[in-house]
This record gives structure tokens, sequence and C-alpha cells, in this order.
């Protein structure tokens, strides 16, 4: 309706109708003076409530009149057009009044965001604020630890403690009245003594290296002038040669030794000046030596340049020999195994001279690439030896110093770093080449320093004199007892295998006057023939029989009875007994098996040994104890029990003195021999 | 073919000493303790050991259990017999006899609590004593050995009250015979003799060797073993095994045993003997072997039987001789293990 669309223009309207719902309209104008309708001044009069009653009672009363113009027309008639006309009109109105509320809805819509809208621009505004203060503060606040934590860089300094430099500082540095009020002053004024100190002590210390400039030049004057010294003392000393010789002082001599001592490898050097010094102060029995090409020795450290110059040349040969047939593998192994069995060109000789002018020489070489030591041994008489058939192994080199300590057989490598070298170049064992190397005793190694520990095997195991020292005297003198007790064997031995026991003048006493048995036969038998005798098995059990041992047979015979006796002995002799097993052929085979008497004269003679060592050394062990065994088959023979039934006189009648034939449950024969009384008595 | 080495320790001196001294002993005697559990052992060397035998039969026994539990010096010479009292350890060697204490030995380092030597007639040489018999009913103990005397003493007051001569040369062994009381005694002259311990007088003799069925003569006539059980009595050495009938005096069965036999006992139903030669041989009464169990020693010297009532786990038997080792046979049947010095 055109009327309507007036309405909607904001600019001020006339009205043309009136309306009966004009009056709750209010059209005033607000206080500008302005010819123009200002709806949003409307609101803030208007009553929001009011306003919303007032639509509320205009919808009803349109829709009040809608009812009705909807009644008048379908009633029909003419005279209702008037009336719907009016009613018309009215609603009209009335919808002009709901746009009016429309609008003024919208209008408050938008006051009410304005309004909203401002405020919180206001509170961004103040938000914004108070982070910039914030962010001011944190940022004050940090500041501020900076400063209260910033170290200045005298604190790091040390100061003298404030009692000594009050002590300390001339007064117009400490300037005590001053600083002792105020800290700050005070550290100032320490900081001053402090500078003040260290100018004065780089003065002192440039002062001192000047002194030290001037003492090493004096120095270097000296060392020119005693360096003149030593080629005048040298020609004193070439020409005191003579004079050194008519008097048997031979210190030039042993200096020679010395300088040629500065190439042996270490554990050869341990040796040899443990050696010397044992021999100076305790044995003078005992000498020592070197043998050997020195310049060898010095060969073997070549510079680096001159080996890889010659590794040129030897590569340029090479290339010309490619045509030539190569060494077979073999060749090649073999020399690899002779490289590294290669011993070192200089050797340590040991000569221990003994009592009796028989020498024992002892070579000692180095293995270098088995960091082991070997020895040969020699032993020399003063006489000629004429070696019996059984003495053979007594003093051969190969064994006169076997298990010197028990078990140290010499017949394996000490270092077990050993083990993988050999596999490489396919050595089974040490043992194929102890002939020829000598024997790797542990007693060697230990004189010359090394030690191979078995629980913790060291990487390199270098030469140490405290451990030679330790053992030097103690194998010093175990070599000596040995050579002597091989010695005195050897001459037994000639005599045995003659049929003679010998016995000396003062073990006279321990066997009766007359000694019937004799002994028939002495020989060596082999460390396999031991072990098949059957009436060895229990000293095979026990483990006393190794293959170290030397093993023996001796026959004592009297009348029909012979007794074998199969002997071993052990390389210790004789401080270990040689141990004794019989078999006696007399009516019947007799062993320790079947026979309670048997038993008794074996242990005569390996238990009760200690009676028999004679005098101190006790080399006449094993021929006291053939004298026994000869004893002892007397008196078994002789006290055997006559055998009523048998007829003729006894084979064996007793002569010797015995007060009782049989004693205890075993009913043992009475051999023990009592001197000087000379009967026989049991133990 | 090498025969492998048991061990591969070096010997040094003492070592070899101690091997030597192991090869060459001999075990005498033995003697159970009251309490059934331990063993005495005593050897030529005049030592006397202890085993522990419940340690050794127990089943969680090691081969440490094996070995003594005390090991000491008894006597100078052998410890030839030994016996037990309910609370004491005899031991008799060269012609003494002591006691100990068997709760105290089992601390180490006891002395003996008490020693005696029976007045000998000979001073020349000291005679030993072979056998010792223990007379519960009248608590004395009997000692026969080397002086051919049988000596009595009364194990209170520790007096020698009797000496029984007879023998014409030293006795082996001695039994009881519980009833009349009466004990016999064997000796080296080849008789056994019986005497009357309240007259103290012999009252009988029997010659073994004059007996042609049982004698060797090529062994000797001296009589080893003694065994007695009321009427019977069964003897051996130099001849041969034999049970006597005592009233008769006459040999009812010979054993066909070659060897002289050193040790001999009845047990339940069977007599066991043992001498020369590796084994403990079983007889029935009729003179059967029933069985010969093979033992360690190559000759053995006394037998044991631990019939202790206090602990029936132990009950074994136990044959010691020329050895340093003792066989125990739980079952008569098999040599179980050996306990060794």
């Amino acid at each position: 309706m055109s009327s309507e669309s007036s309405k909607k223009r904001k600019p001020k309207v006339i009205r043309s109708d009136g309306a009966p719902a004009e009056g709750k309209r209010n059209r005033s104008d607000t206080e500008q003076e302005g010819k123009y309708y200002s709806e949003e001044a409307e609101v803030d009069l208007r009553d929001p409530g009011r306003d919303y009653e007032l639509y509320k009672y205009t919808c009803q009363e349109l829709q009040r009149l809608m009812a009705e113009i909807q009644d008048l027309k379908s009633r029909g008639g003419k005279d209702m057009a008037v009336e719907i006309e009016e009613r018309r009109i009215q609603s009209c109105v009335h919808f002009m009044t709901l746009k009016k509320l429309n609008r003024l809805a919208h209008i408050r819509l938008k006051k009410g965001r304005d309004q909203t809208h401002e405020a919180k621009q206001k509170v961004d505004a103040y938000h914004l604020q108070l982070q910039n203060l914030l962010y001011e503060v944190m940022h004050l606040q940090k500041e501020i630890t900076k400063c209260l934590e910033f170290k200045s860089k005298h604190e790091e300094i040390d100061l003298v403690s404030l009692e000594e430099f009050y002590k300390e500082a001339p007064p117009d540095i400490s300037k005590a009245e001053v600083t002792m009020g105020d800290p700050h002053q005070q550290t100032l004024a320490r900081l001053d003594w402090e500078l003040e100190q260290r100018k004065r002590l780089a003065e002192k210390y440039r002062e001192s290296l000047s002194n030290k400039e001037k003492i090493l030049k004096e120095i270097e004057v000296k060392k020119e002038y005693l360096s003149s010294l030593q080629p005048r003392l040298n020609s004193i000393m070439q020409a005191s040669l003579p004079v050194q010789e008519y008097l048997f002082m031979p210190f030039d001599q042993a200096h020679k030794q010395y300088e040629t001592a500065r190439h042996l490898p270490p554990p050869l050097y341990v040796l040899f000046v443990q050696a010397t010094a044992y021999g100076q102060a305790c044995d003078k029995t005992l000498s020592v030596s070197i043998e050997g090409s020195v310049d060898e020795a010095k060969a073997l450290f070549k510079p680096p340049e001159d080996s890889q110059d010659d590794e040129s040349d030897s590569d340029a040969e090479e290339e010309q020999t490619t045509k030539r047939r190569r060494p077979t593998l073999g060749v090649q192994l073999d020399d690899k195994r002779k490289e590294m069995l290669k011993r070192h060109p200089l050797s340590v000789m040991l000569d221990l001279k003994c009592k009796d002018d028989s020498v024992l020489h002892l070579t000692f070489c180095y293995l270098m690439n088995l960091n082991i030591m070997t020895v040969k041994a020699k032993v020399t008489t003063a006489t000629e030896l004429i070696t019996p058939i059984s003495a053979s192994d007594l003093l051969s080199p190969d064994s006169v110093l076997s298990c010197l300590y028990p078990g140290d057989h010499g017949k394996k490598t000490p270092n077990p770093a050993n083990q993988y070298q050999f596999d490489k170049v396919g050595i089974l064992t040490l043992r194929d080449y102890v002939l020829d190397l000598g024997h790797p005793y542990l007693w060697v190694q230990k004189l010359g320093g090394l030690h191979f520990p078995k629980e913790q095997p060291q990487y390199t195991v270098i030469a140490d004199h405290s451990l030679s020292a330790s053992h030097m005297e103690t194998t010093m003198k175990l070599l000596k007892t040995r050579v002597q007790s091989r010695l005195a064997l050897h001459k037994q031995f000639a005599s045995l295998e003659h049929g003679i026991v010998p016995v000396t003048s003062d073990c006279q006493y321990l066997f009766p006057a007359k000694v019937v048995s004799r002994l028939v036969k002495w020989v060596t038998i082999a460390y396999e023939d031991y072990m098949e005798l059957h009436f060895t098995k229990d000293i095979v059990e026990a483990g006393l029989a190794e293959d170290t041992n030397l093993y023996y047979m001796a026959l004592i015979e009297r009348g029909t009875a012979k007794l074998q006796a199969a002997v071993v002995l052990n390389p210790g002799y004789s401080s270990i007994p040689p141990v004794f097993q019989l078999c006696l052929n007399w009516k019947g085979e007799k062993t320790n098996n079947n026979d309670d008497n048997i038993r008794a004269m074996e242990s005569e003679v390996n238990v009760c040994y200690k009676e028999l060592c004679g005098a101190r050394p006790g080399h006449q062990l094993l021929t006291n104890q053939l004298q026994r065994l000869c004893v002892l088959l007397d008196v078994y023979l002789e006290t055997e029990s006559h055998d009523d039934s048998v007829e003729g006189p006894k084979e064996f009648p007793q002569e010797k003195m015995c007060l009782r034939l049989f004693r205890g449950p075993s009913r043992m024969k009475p051999f023990k021999y009592n001197h000087p009384q000379g009967f026989f008595s049991h133990r | 073919m090498e025969r492998a080495v048991p061990h591969a320790v070096p010997l040094g001196q003492m070592e070899v000493f101690q091997a030597l001294q192991r090869l060459h002993m001999t075990v005498f005697s033995q003697s159970v303790s009251p309490c059934g559990k331990f063993l005495a052992a005593g050897n030529n060397y005049g030592q006397i050991v202890i085993f522990s035998l419940s340690a050794a039969l127990s089943s969680e026994a090691k081969e440490e259990s094996k070995k003594p539990v005390v090991t000491f010096q008894a006597h100078d010479g052998p410890v030839y017999s030994m016996v037990s009292t309910d609370r004491q350890l005899v031991s008799a060697g060269d012609g003494e006899v002591k006691a100990w204490l068997w709760a105290e030995i089992l601390k180490k380092g006891s002395k003996e609590l008490w020693r005696r030597q029976p007045p000998y007639r000979t001073s020349l040489e000291v005679p030993e004593i072979n056998a010792l018999l223990l007379v519960p009913k009248e608590n004395s103990l009997i000692l026969a050995g080397g002086d051919c005397q049988l000596h009595t003493m009364d194990l209170e007051t520790g007096a020698f009250t009797r000496a029984l001569r007879g023998h014409t040369d030293y006795i082996h062994c001695l039994a009881l015979r519980e009833r009349s009381p009466e004990v016999l005694s064997g000796g080296e002259d080849g008789a056994v003799r019986l005497w009357d311990l309240r007259t103290a007088k012999e009252v009988q003799t029997i010659e073994v060797y004059k007996h042609e069925e049982c004698s060797r003569p090529h062994n000797g006539r001296w009589i080893g073993c003694l065994a007695t059980d009321s009427d019977w009595m069964v003897c051996g050495g130099g001849p041969a095994l034999t049970l006597w009938h005592l009233r008769s005096s006459t040999p009812t069965t010979i054993f066909p045993m070659r060897a002289p036999q050193k040790h001999v006992t009845f047990y339940q139903d069977l007599i066991l003997s043992a001498g020369q030669g590796p084994c403990v041989n079983q007889w029935q009464l009729s003179g059967e072997l029933k069985a010969q169990v093979p033992s360690s020693s190559p000759g053995l010297l006394s037998l044991s039987l631990n019939q202790q009532p206090a602990a029936p786990e132990c009950k074994v038997l136990t044959a010691a001789g020329n050895s340093c080792r003792v066989d125990v046979f739980t079952n008569l049947g098999y040599r179980a293990f050996s306990l060794s010095f």
C-alpha cells in the first residue's frame, strides 16, 4: 500500500490518515532542532515492555479485524463494503504500527550491539595495557636479576684473607679507616693490593728467568769441558791395561763384558746381571760369560730406512726370478718354522764348579719370537769317565737337568701364547726341537725374570729382576746337588754292574758283617717295560712312576732263591728316594700280593729310607738300599720255618741272631738290624 | 698302549713319602663305637683313625665322607688290636694298652684316658699285644700276645689280676665262651687252649696240627684266628679252617680254603672268614662255600660286623688288611665302597 511504503522512509513523514492507533504513537522531536526525525532518539524514550504489549495488542486487533472482515465477506452484501473498507484501513494502520515496532526493535538491537562493541573495545584496550605493563615488569625483573647475578671478574681472583691484608698491605693502600666501614672500598683496596703484589712478582719472575739463562750457559760450557776430558781418560785406561794384567785385576775384561751385555735381550740381561751378582757375593765357583756375535745382535735393530731399501731391492730381484720356480710350500713352511725358532745371536754361559773339580756348563739362549729361554747342559769331569751301560742317561745333556724342580720336565714351552704361534707354522710341540735348541725349563724362565702366570695370561711378559734374584740361590744349589748326585750314581753304577754293592765305611754300621746274598745283575729297563711288570702295578697306580723317571732292574741271588727288584729312580735323587718293588722266586713266586713278608721288605727300603741316607748329601741311599735288600733276603731265607713233612736239611741254615722269629698277627720276620749288638728284631 | 697316570701333580719329597707310606700301610684292627655310627681303625704306623659310618653311608655321601674324621697317633708301634666298651675305646700295640673316651675322641687332640703295661717276664724286647677280649660279666679285659701269657685286667681298678700260662709260643687270638665263662686262646705253637676264668686254670687243649685232616705242614702250625659259639669252635691259620665240637675235641667240618685265614667269625647261620687272598669267604656250617666276595686289599686281617642296636642303618661288615683301605659291605654279597686313610 502506498501509505505503507511512505512510512518506511526515515525522514519525516506526514501522516495522511490518522488511525485510532495513532494515539499511541508519539512523534516527538528530538533535542536537536533538526528537521529530521530520529528514531534512535525515540527508542531511548520508549519502554520496551510497553512496546511489547503494544505489539501483542496490535496483533490481536489485526486478528480480530481479519476475522471480522472474513465474517462480513462471507455474509456478503453491499453495505458491508464500507465496513470492510474501514476495517481494512484499521488493519493498515495496525500494519504500520507493526512496522514501526519492527524498526524500533531493529534499532534497539543495533544499539545494544554497538554498546557491547564499545565496551568490548574498551576492555581490549585495557587488556592490552595490562599486557604491556606485565611485559615491562617482567623485563625489569630480568634486568634486576641480571644485575644481581653479575659477577665481576674481581671475585674470581683469590684475594688474600682480610687479616693478612690488613697486616701486609701498606697503609696507603689499605686505608683502614675508610675501608673498615665500607665493603665496597674495602674490596677496591684489596684489589689494589693484589695488583701491587702481582707486579712485584712479575718482576721477580723476569729476574729469575734471566738468571736461569745465565746458569744454562755456564752448564753448557762445563759440559764441553767434560766431554773433552773423556778421550783423555780413555787413553789413560789403555795405558793402564798392561798394569791390570800384571796385577790380575781384569777390570777391563769385566768392562768389555758389560759392554757386550748391553746388547743382550732383556731376559738374558737379567740372568747375566743376577748371576754375576750372585757369583760375586755368595759363590766363588760360579763364573759367567757371554758368547756369540755382537754385530749380529746389533744388526737385529737396523733403522727402518735401510730395511725399506732392502725391501725394494729384493722386490726388484723377485720380479726377475718369477720365471724361476718358487720354493715349494714345504720349504716355505720350514723356513717359517726356522724363523719362529730363531735364537738371539748372543747367549750367556754359566760354569758351576763342584768340589771334585767337575764342572757343569750351562748355555742359556733366548728364542726371540717365542719369548722364552732355553738351556743346554754339559758336565765335564776332572778325569775322563768311562760310562757304564746303565749310567748312560745319568749325565746325558738331555736328561741331566730334568725335573730339577718337581714336574719341570722341560719338554713343553712354558709360554702359553706360543701354542698359537706354533699352530700357524705347524709345529706340534717344542719337544721335537729340544735337542737343538735346549730345554725350556721353568726355572730357566724364572732366572731370566720371565713369569708366565697361568691364571691371568699377560699380553706381554717382561723380564723382572726380583723374580730372578729370588730364585737364583736355590736353583744354583739344586744344580750343584744334582750334578754331584749324578756323578756319585755314575760311580756307583760302575761298581753295581760288576756285582759289587759299594758301601762306604761310614755306612757299614747299618749292616751285619756277613752278607751272603749277592747282587748279580744291574740293568736299565725302559719305562714301558716297567709298566708291563706284574708286580709294579701298585706303584703305577699311586702315580709314582712317570716317564721322567729312570728305571732299573736288580737281581739278587742266594742259592736257589732269586729276588728281582724293580727300581724307580726319581730325577730328584737323593732327596726323593728310589722306590723298590720286589718279586721273589723261591718255592713259588712271592710278591707283595701274596706274601706279607715281601711287603715288609719293601717297606724296609721304601718307607724307612731316611736311616739309609748316610752322610749329609745322602748319595749313598741307593747303594745302602741295595745292601739292605741283600740283608733282608738273607733274613727271609734263613728264618723260613722248616716244613716237617719235607725231608732233608734246610737250604739256608739260620746264622743270624734273632730274638724271635715271628711276631704280630701277620707273623713278620725280624727285619730290623740292631747295631752294635748285631741281632735282628722287629720294628 | 700307554697306561693313563691317575694325576698330573708334580710330586715333591713330601708327597712321595706320603704315597709310599700309604702303599705300605696295613690296617690291623677295627672297632665300632657304642653308638654304632663311627668306626675306629688302627694301622701299622701306630695311628688310629675314626671314620663316620653314618656320613659315609648316607645318601649325600661325597668323597670326603670316606676319609677319616679324626686321625691321631696312638702308639709308637702298630695297633694290633682294639675293642670298645660302652664308653671307651681300648687299643693295644707294642706292649701297652691304652684307653680313649669315645665321647672325647671326636674332638681333635684328645689324650688317652689311661695306659697300662701288663707285668712282663722278659725285659729284652717288649712283647706285642695281639688280642684283647672284654669279659662283661667280670668287667675285665684280657690281653694276650708276645709273652705267651693271658693277662686279666680289671677295668675299674686297672690292676692285673691273673696271668694264665700255658702257651709255648706267642698268642694270636682270643675268644670268649659266654656260658662258662671260659676263654679260648690260639697261638703260634699250634694249640687252642681253654681256660676257666674262675679257677684260672687250663681246662682243655686242642693241638690242631696233630690232626691229620686239617694240618698243613707247609703252612706251619700256627693258629691265626678263633671264634666260638657255645659248643662249637672254628679256628684256622696254618692248618685248614676247621669247625670243632668242643666237648669231644673233634673236628667236624673242614673248610676247603687253601690260603691261611687270619680272621673268622660266626654270623647268623654262616661262618665268615678272611685271610690271605683278596676276598671275604662265606661258609655254610656244612662246609660249603656259599660266596666269595672280592675286596680291595690283597690280603685281609680284620673283619668287623656293626651290630650295635643304636644304629641299625649302619649295619655293615667292614674288612681291612694289607692296604690303606677299609672295605664296607652293606650287603654281604658285594663290596659297596671303601673308606680310605
